[in-house]
């Protein structure tokens, strides 16, 4: 799947200042409703799986049916547009290098996601390199939570891809630029990258890499149908 | 033929059941959920409150007389309901066929019979341990047969009960657009009646057995709740009606246009009416009927079409009409004392006694002789029955899944989707008498189910039982004993290896024999490859008639004859595609054998080389059990060599998904007992054949090497 790698929209972390997020660190993709930020992260996920990473979806609104069946319409819209066959291999790689971890009605706290991970590490030897995890409310979660989510990433050497929701109406941003609802937070996270639909199309814009913020040439472009990076 | 409409009168079948209007008051329907959810709780109160029966026994009941619908003497012991046993009752001017379903994986075939023929389902869900896995397995059957369902969230009474969360559960492992159409009035001990959303009153079930129903005012504590969940309950109907989504603007909604929208959206499968209670404690059953009559379709709204074989199996749309040429569907079959009982769903036409009809599959003339409708078991005869209906006849010799037609067409209703059994077990009858017994079951059962298969191994001489799971086996060995006298000793259970090939390889062979007289000739040549389409393909890429047409099928038979014993472990072969494009012929040599024959020498001459790996049966596997739980889970499935896919929290549990090797799965209901002090249960039900890993491979070999030498020496 090298094919992918090198149109994933993880390319943008080409112009960050270590080319990737890293253990211990927390990234997150901030957009509105509907923009396409589940496939995005979807994709950062095939991006460390075809690397041959072990990745953990955290999933606190669906069950892992429907999980399953996001990666499955995501997979086949990117065999499409790469135009490459299936290949059995290719899902043996998901098989066994992803593990959903779905919380449902509000059974989601930090000490059961350490305890589930601890369980995973000891007793079928899953260590995984990327947490992704959807479905966390910004707006309500409280600055501990995020505390707690950065330790457990040094605890278990792991880097933690969040999605926020930012609204169309709540336009202002902190003073470093960061938008709403990551504002309030911002120093918590390594990496944060905005996706914006634009005119001229959908974008992918670094607004924090490490201790840089106002970063310049910050953006790369991606195909509205696919999110895969374009050249 | 006599229906009670009350205790006192009675009707004849032609009064209640007439016209073709009537025919939009019948409801047929199948109850299926979670084992120890309540099915069959539920369905002893509804045959209760429909004047069925005069007394309610309960399932493990302490009077020893066991629920009705599980007849069979092995259901009343164990408590848990094994065949499908259907029955029938009249609720307010309509009339219902009820199908009472097993809960347990294993009898998933009378699940998916059961819902073959019925057009709506009451999903029942624990309030206490909500979805579990096998309403997740339930509800995938209900979809692939597009059944419509309301949904009763049982055991209210219960420690622990939360129905709202049982919704979102619902909403969330199902996809359902699940809403309330009632909520409860008290939880737990203190669970007492329901609040009704669409006439905004509280219903009390009073009375020893409940029968009374006492309408009242909402209690203040809980009307502001009710008011909240009626307004979600209004605006999700009203998607489904534009005249109730202009009453609500309007502020004159009426219970009819309510009744109307729910109905159109259960039809439609983007709706599921929830109601609650608990069957144990009487309350809410009633309302649970009320449902059945609102919103399930009758046979009328449900589209059903047959499978015309004399064109190409082209679909027919079957219509709900008692003049038409009858199509039926034999989806049952039991053994009783007086003779075969066979279930049948009459889809167009009409049935009388002393009517032809013909089997499909054989084309087999039968004469309607005993025409009756069951109660659990017990019976009553009928003079006719017609489209829609559910009946059963008496002494017709058939198959379960036969269609029955008046001649005339070769109609076959759409096949059920019968899985392929996963694991055997080796049978040894224990003196003569048995011996004979045991041939009378196997011949039963195997007409009975499907997914049961019962062969003699020609190495051994052994009789070998399958089916997809230990209990699935353990069952019929038990009913062998209790209904047919026949005592047996069982072997280890086996799993059902398959081998398949990788890699594409040629073939071009020749077979040339000449012993004196006519010889034999013929040459095939073409390649081999895995298919992942099919079991078994044929392609037939012969140019200028190299090999003649005649000959073609022999070729193809040759082929097929070697799939039931591969050459690595001789285990049978699944998933390969056979092509065919050169070969030659002898003008006096060849024949239908020469051909058969050079096909069994060109796979022999490529197999190896298509490099053939031993496949096992994985099952899909889910434990649910109490979170604390989750790493003893877990660290069991992984010794498994299971590949956990998913864990889900939910409250204080947790469901852990994994696809495991059937092999490694035999005892595991003792070891999960004993790692989780019995609170954790599983389910399983086949899922894919997957390669075995080299070293296991290596073990099968040498275990088969041993057994073979050992067999030679004795």
């Amino acid at each position: 799947m090298k094919d992918f790698i090198s149109v994933s929209p993880l390319r943008i972390l080409e112009k960050s200042s270590h080319q990737r997020l890293g253990p211990g660190n927390l990234g997150v993709l901030v957009a509105r409703a509907g923009v396409g930020k589940t496939a995005c992260l979807i994709h950062i996920a095939f991006d460390k799986i075809f690397r041959q990473e072990k990745l953990v979806h955290i999933s606190l609104e669906e069950g892992p049916e429907k999980v399953a069946s996001y990666y499955n319409v995501i997979y086949y819209d990117l065999l499409k547009a790469l135009n490459i066959e299936d290949d059995y291999e290719y899902r043996i790689l998901m098989e066994k290098n992803r593990m959903t971890l779905a919380y449902l009605n509000q059974s989601f706290d930090l000490e059961r996601l350490e305890a589930n991970l601890k369980n995973l590490t000891e007793r079928l030897d899953f260590k995984p390199e990327t947490l992704i995890v959807d479905g966390l409310d910004f707006e309500k979660a409280e600055r501990e939570v995020f505390e707690g989510l950065k330790k457990i990433a040094l605890e278990f050497e792991t880097e933690i891809w969040f999605s926020a929701l930012s609204h169309r109406h709540i336009t202002e941003t902190n003073e470093r630029g960061i938008p709403y609802p990551c504002d309030k937070f911002d120093d918590l996270f390594t990496i944060i990258i905005q996706l914006q639909p634009e005119q001229a199309g959908i974008f992918l814009k670094l607004l924090k890499d490490n201790d840089r913020y106002q970063i310049p040439e910050n953006s790369i472009k991606l195909d509205p149908n696919t999110f895969l990076a374009l050249s | 033929m006599t229906i009670e409409k009350t205790r006192n009168q009675k009707l004849t079948f032609n009064e209640v059941f007439q016209t073709v209007d009537e025919i939009q008051n019948l409801r047929n329907i199948g109850i299926s959920a979670h084992i120890d959810s309540g099915k069959t709780t539920l369905t002893e109160r509804i045959l209760y409150y429909t004047k069925r029966i005069f007394a309610i026994h309960e399932v493990k009941g302490k009077d020893g007389v066991g629920a009705t619908m599980d007849s069979m003497e092995l259901e009343k012991e164990r408590g848990i309901t094994i065949t499908s046993a259907t029955t029938h009752c009249e609720w307010k001017g309509h009339k219902i066929n009820i199908i009472d379903t097993p809960g347990h994986v294993d009898f998933t075939i009378e699940v998916e019979r059961a819902l073959r023929v019925m057009d709506g389902a009451v999903l029942i869900l624990c309030s206490v341990g909500g979805v579990q896995s096998q309403s997740i397995t339930v509800d995938r059957q209900m979809k692939r047969y597009q059944v419509p369902r309301i949904a009763f969230i049982n055991k209210c009474d219960r420690s622990g009960a939360d129905p709202y969360k049982v919704v979102d559960q619902l909403r969330q492992k199902l996809n359902h657009n699940a809403i309330l159409m009632q909520i409860p009035i008290g939880l737990e001990s203190k669970h007492s009646g329901v609040v009704d959303l669409v006439s905004m009153k509280a219903l009390y079930f009073e009375g020893p057995n409940g029968d009374e129903i006492r309408v009242d005012e909402i209690p203040d504590t809980i009307i502001d709740e009710a008011l909240a969940r009626r307004e979600e309950m209004l605006d999700a109907a009203s998607m489904f009606s534009d005249d109730l989504m202009e009453s609500i603007f309007e502020e004159n909604v009426t219970s009819d246009l309510i009744y109307k929208a729910v109905r159109e959206g259960t039809i439609s499968r983007q709706l599921t009416p929830v109601f609650l209670g608990s069957a144990y404690k009487n309350i809410g059953v009633q309302a649970v009927l009320d449902g059945v009559n609102r919103y399930l379709p009758s046979p009328m709204d449900v589209k059903n079409v047959a499978l015309d074989i004399d064109r190409d199996e082209t679909e027919i749309s079957l219509e709900i009409d008692p003049d038409k040429p009858v199509v039926a569907l034999a989806f049952k079959l039991e053994v009783t004392p007086y003779g075969q009982l066979t279930y049948l769903r009459v889809y167009q036409g009409s049935i009388s006694k002393g009517n032809d009809i013909i089997i499909t599959r054989t084309g087999k003339k039968i004469k309607v002789g005993r025409l009756v409708r069951m109660h659990a078991d017990q019976m009553e005869d009928l003079t006719s029955a017609r489209a829609g209906d559910i009946v059963a006849l008496f002494g017709v010799e058939c198959y379960s899944g036969d269609t029955f037609t008046s001649g005339g067409m070769n109609y076959s209703m759409s096949s059920m989707f019968v899985p392929e059994p996963v694991i055997s077990l080796s049978i040894t009858p224990e003196d003569n008498k048995s011996q004979n017994n045991m041939s009378k079951a196997l011949n039963r059962f195997i007409r009975e189910d499907p997914t049961f298969k019962s062969y003699v191994d020609k190495e051994s001489g052994e009789t070998i039982i399958s089916g997809m799971g230990e209990l699935h086996l353990e069952v019929y060995v038990e009913r062998m004993k209790r209904e047919f006298n026949a005592e047996v000793a069982t072997g280890i259970p086996q799993v059902a290896y398959r081998e398949a090939i990788t890699k594409h390889a040629d073939f071009d062979y020749i077979h040339k024999k000449q012993t004196g007289g006519s010889g034999q000739f013929g040459r095939v040549a073409g390649f081999m490859e895995p298919s992942e389409e099919a079991a078994y393909e044929f392609v037939n890429k012969i140019k200028g008639g190299v090999i003649p047409t005649e000959y073609v099928p022999s070729v193809d038979k040759g082929f097929q004859s070697c799939l039931k014993k591969g050459l690595t472990l001789g285990f049978p072969v699944a998933g390969m595609k056979i092509t065919v494009n050169d070969g030659k012929s002898h003008s006096v040599d060849s024949s239908e054998l020469a051909f058969t024959q050079a096909a069994i020498g060109a796979f022999k001459q490529a197999y190896m080389r298509a490099k053939p790996v031993i496949l096992e049966p994985v099952m899909k596997v889910s434990v649910e059990g109490p979170s604390e739980f989750q790493g003893n889970i877990m660290g069991s499935i992984n010794q498994r060599r299971g590949l956990i896919t998913s864990t889900t929290e939910d409250g204080n549990f947790t469901t852990i998904d994994a696809e495991v090797p059937l092999a490694e799965m035999f005892g595991y209901a003792t070891v999960l007992r004993s790692l989780t002090q019995g609170r954790a249960e599983f389910t399983m039900e086949f899922q894919k054949y997957s390669k075995v890993p080299e070293s296991l491979s290596e073990e099968l070999k040498s275990n088969l090497r041993k057994k073979s030498k050992g067999e030679k020496k004795s």
